[in-house]
């Protein structure tokens, strides 16, 4: 489908009908599209490394949990065990949605993988397309390819044919896999399609957003916000029985009911947003100017204020947006889960199953309350790990922009420059921890109608702080000793993500589970507050940031 | 035959008059030099003639199509060498060269290698590795090493060394030399004078002067420094002179173009023992022609 909403229909008053009647020299080979062809190659060129990682990161991942299920759920006897645990549980739903088939080993399967999986597209897409359609455009780059034959519609076509085509690849590795773990081929076939149509709505999705924002950062919290709101308005939804997952990509995709008694017809919803969206994100494009968006820049102040008198003040000012963004996305978060833990005694009430495994007493309905947090809790903090390497790591595109030259032109040293991300990172993760569990806390205290459990659960988000506080000094140690590798922060948070969603299910070795911080700290508030890991973390952390401070003071500034 | 022909163009952001009624017209075969300070509207009128922005109102005509329909199509004819260059850091100067020149429709092998050669560029290295300079080579020989109808330049020497300019105007007169058109823009008055059969000259969006060199001679004054052995009381009198500064020997003044040779030899009459002369930056010469106008 192409987004070929005519520029000429949606803008009558344009230069074009004067010269209507000119002759124009017939040349019917360059259209808006013209160049995609091109496009796609330089992508590929581009990419050639930065693609394959995420196949393989994410396709591994996904194979490797689909073949783990098998071994484990060897008897019809654990299956059911897996099917009747899982029907009690809320984080469960909450998490991974209502899969059908649970019943059978392909169902276990699409219900292990589906958070990893259906997030993972998601976000692949959503990175992929952003940063070639807003960001090369932001870079000024996409203007010496709009110089050349390039059409208009050019960009988003291939920022399309490539999402579609990561979603694709992706999706085949999954049903590939699913398939190698024998499990039933149009099970198999349904799941790898409503994965795939999933990315293919939030491509989409993500080629409006780049055409909304004028920054590619802007663009990347649109579509991510999309897909936030897809993943919780689905969860909820299942976690509630009710119709909200139809209000969600992420339910259409999983109501295919893969493994259950398939269905392709919601497929055909997730098709139609798709059409509906790309032709939004075609007529934006047309209606804009080069560089623009629908979100426009306003002017600011014309002097510095006082805060902007030190590096702290600067570095502070810089990322204000990037915090504000997060602590707006992790409150709503926490309030969410917080106002839905509070209906978990009414869903096992009401399910006779769930409260014959739960038990029906209030002490086992604690137990699932506290299981629930323990598991909100690593979550959320988890996700908060995203917020502290992307702020750590503004350290080196401020380096390669040459702006950390200009700024160490002054007298500005290294210790402070370095020191100046880490505090403001630091104060940012602390009090964005302090919000998500306050968010929590009060959806939970709303919900219940009760606030004496404000404190404790504020208390127990904190607990779990010194996770995202090694992973974002580990980011400021390669940083300083191997700036050109600080993308392997990201790969700590993808493992740390992994430790935390699947360790169990793909049973690593204590060796590669005791890299994340969080396996070594207490489950709060399952288990009681353990204060020896709380601080031997933090001893951790201060150890990797010294480390990057030892390293920035000795290396050579990279420019350009 | 007119190449670009814009009429009445007006372009806002937000509140901001970027282009202002702007006219333009360069014919068939013409290097037509685009000045103006910083601001005065420049880039956004090649962005116009680019595609890249939808004018508010007014008729834009370049190559016999529209600049913004035909974006496209129009672009086979063209090339485009940007102020600011920003290239993709992993690729090498070389294969950027290649990507852009593909997109366009291919390039002319044999001037890949000449300008590659003449630019003293190394294609092997990667794009984030170049300087401000070595970026800019890399836009002009993609730009140069294909052949175009149009070229459409936005100040597209900043950054190059003495050396390098001299080559790009060479390079230029040999496009020109082959029936090329090339819209080059500039903030350089010295620039554009060398390699321009006619100028326009932008301010606050809108083209405040247009035609060719000896036309707008009256524009252009020379600073005149000079060590005279009688003082040089009377140079003051003379037609065309202006802003005389008279220190003991030393006498500072700007004369009109088209009076220099009379000033000339009336200071020659005064016994001259050193003279140094200098045409006036873009800007001083906004300052005293357009100043009060423009603020008006």
């Amino acid at each position: 489908m192409s987004p070929r909403a005519s520029a000429a229909a949606a803008d009558p008053t344009s230069t074009r009908s004067r010269h209507a009647k000119r002759p124009s020299p017939a040349d019917p080979s360059t259209s808006a599209l013209t160049g995609v062809g091109h496009l796609l190659r330089l992508i590929l060129r581009l990419d050639r490394v930065r693609l394959p990682l995420w196949l393989v990161g994410l396709g591994g991942t996904i194979v490797a949990s689909a073949l783990a299920v098998p071994p484990l759920y060897d008897t019809p006897e654990k299956v059911a065990g897996y099917s009747r645990a899982v029907g009690a549980s809320p984080v469960n739903y909450l998490m991974s949605g209502r899969q059908a088939g649970l019943d059978t080993l392909g169902g276990i399967v699409a219900n292990e993988i589906s958070q990893v999986a259906q997030l993972g597209i998601c976000l692949m897409v959503m990175f992929l397309v952003v940063r070639h359609t807003r960001a090369e455009e932001e870079s000024g780059r996409a203007e010496l390819v709009r110089s050349t034959v390039v059409g208009r519609h050019a960009a988003t076509l291939a920022g399309l044919v490539y999402g579609v085509a990561a979603a694709l690849l992706l999706a085949t590795i999954t049903t590939l896999s699913m398939l190698a773990a024998g499990l039933a081929v149009n099970g198999s076939v349904t799941y790898g399609a409503g994965l795939a149509l999933l990315g293919v709505v939030y491509t989409a999705v993500t080629l409006v957003a780049v055409q909304v924002s004028t920054s590619a950062r802007g663009a990347l919290g649109l579509a991510g916000a999309a897909v936030a709101v897809g993943y919780l308005v689905r969860g909820v939804g299942a976690m509630e029985d009710n119709a909200l997952v139809w209000a969600s990509p992420f339910g259409w995709s999983q109501r295919m009911d893969a493994f259950g008694h398939e269905r392709w017809w919601p497929a055909v919803l997730l098709l139609a947003a798709t059409a509906l969206l790309l032709g939004l994100a075609g007529w934006l494009t047309a209606s804009r100017d080069f560089g623009g968006g629908l979100l426009d820049t306003r002017p600011g102040h014309e002097r510095a204020g006082r805060l902007l008198h030190t590096p702290f003040g600067l570095v502070a000012r810089v990322q204000r947006g990037l915090v504000i963004g997060w602590a707006i996305g992790l409150v709503l978060l926490g309030l969410l889960y917080g106002a839905v833990i509070p209906t978990i005694p009414d869903l096992i009430a009401s399910n006779p199953d769930m409260a014959d495994i739960v038990g029906g007493s209030a002490d086992a309905e604690d137990a699932l309350v506290d299981a629930f947090l323990a598991y909100i809790f690593v979550f959320m903090a988890v996700i908060s790990c995203g917020f502290v390497v992307t702020s750590v790591l503004r350290l080196r595109t401020e380096e390669e922009t040459g702006r950390a030259e200009t700024v160490l032109a002054t007298p500005v040293s290294r210790t402070t420059w370095l020191a100046a991300t880490a505090v403001v990172t630091t104060l940012a993760i602390t009090t964005l921890t302090v919000l998500m569990g306050l968010g929590l806390a009060v959806g939970y205290a709303v919900g219940a109608g009760e606030w004496d459990q404000v404190l404790p659960q504020v208390a127990g988000q904190m607990s779990y702080l010194p996770g995202a506080l090694v992973l974002g000094a580990f980011a400021l140690a390669l940083h300083g000793l191997l700036p050109r590798a600080t993308g392997l922060a990201w790969a700590a948070v993808a493992l740390v993500a992994l430790q935390v969603m699947l360790g169990q299910l793909l049973d690593l070795p204590d060796a590669v589970q005791a890299l994340s911080p969080y396996w070594h700290l207490a489950a709060v508030p399952v288990d009681d507050f353990d204060v020896v890991p709380f601080v031997l973390l933090l001893v951790v952390a201060a150890a990797l940031g010294a480390a990057g401070l030892w390293g920035y003071r000795r290396r050579d500034a990279v420019s350009g | 035959m007119a190449v670009i022909e814009l009429r009445d163009i007006v372009k806002t952001f937000g509140a901001t008059h970027a282009l202002d009624h702007l006219d333009l017209v360069v014919e068939e075969g013409e290097v037509h030099g685009f000045l103006g300070p910083n601001g005065a509207g420049k880039s956004t009128t090649i962005r116009v003639l680019l595609g890249l922005l939808r004018t508010d109102s007014g008729s834009a005509l370049m190559l016999g199509g529209d600049p913004w329909h035909d974006a496209a199509r129009l672009h086979r004819r063209l090339a485009y060498v940007p102020g600011d260059v920003s290239l993709w850091p992993g690729l090498t100067g070389g294969e950027v060269i290649d990507v852009l020149a593909r997109m366009r429709g291919g390039l002319d092998e044999s001037r890949r290698a000449d300008m590659v050669e003449r630019f003293e560029l190394d294609p092997s290295k990667k794009s984030r590795t170049y300087s401000k300079g070595n970026r800019q080579k890399v836009a002009l020989v993609a730009a140069l090493a294909s052949r175009a109808d149009l070229y459409l330049l936005d100040e597209p020497t900043s950054g190059l060394d003495p050396l390098m300019e001299a080559e790009f105007q060479k390079a230029v007169l040999e496009l020109k030399g082959e029936g090329a058109t090339v819209l080059l823009s500039s903030h350089i008055l010295a620039e554009a004078e060398a390699l321009s059969d006619r100028i326009s000259i932008i301010r606050a969006g809108r083209v405040v002067q247009s035609g060719t060199l000896s036309e707008l001679r009256h524009l252009t004054r020379t600073t005149v420094i000079a060590e005279t052995d009688r003082p040089a009381t009377a140079i003051a009198a003379l037609p065309g002179v202006h802003e005389v500064e008279l220190r003991g020997e030393r006498v500072t003044f700007d004369v009109d173009s088209d009076h220099l040779e009379g000033t000339v030899s009336a200071l020659a009459a005064l016994g001259v023992r050193s003279l140094a002369a200098h045409p006036p930056t873009l800007e001083e010469l906004f300052l005293r022609q357009y100043g009060d106008e423009v603020r008006a």
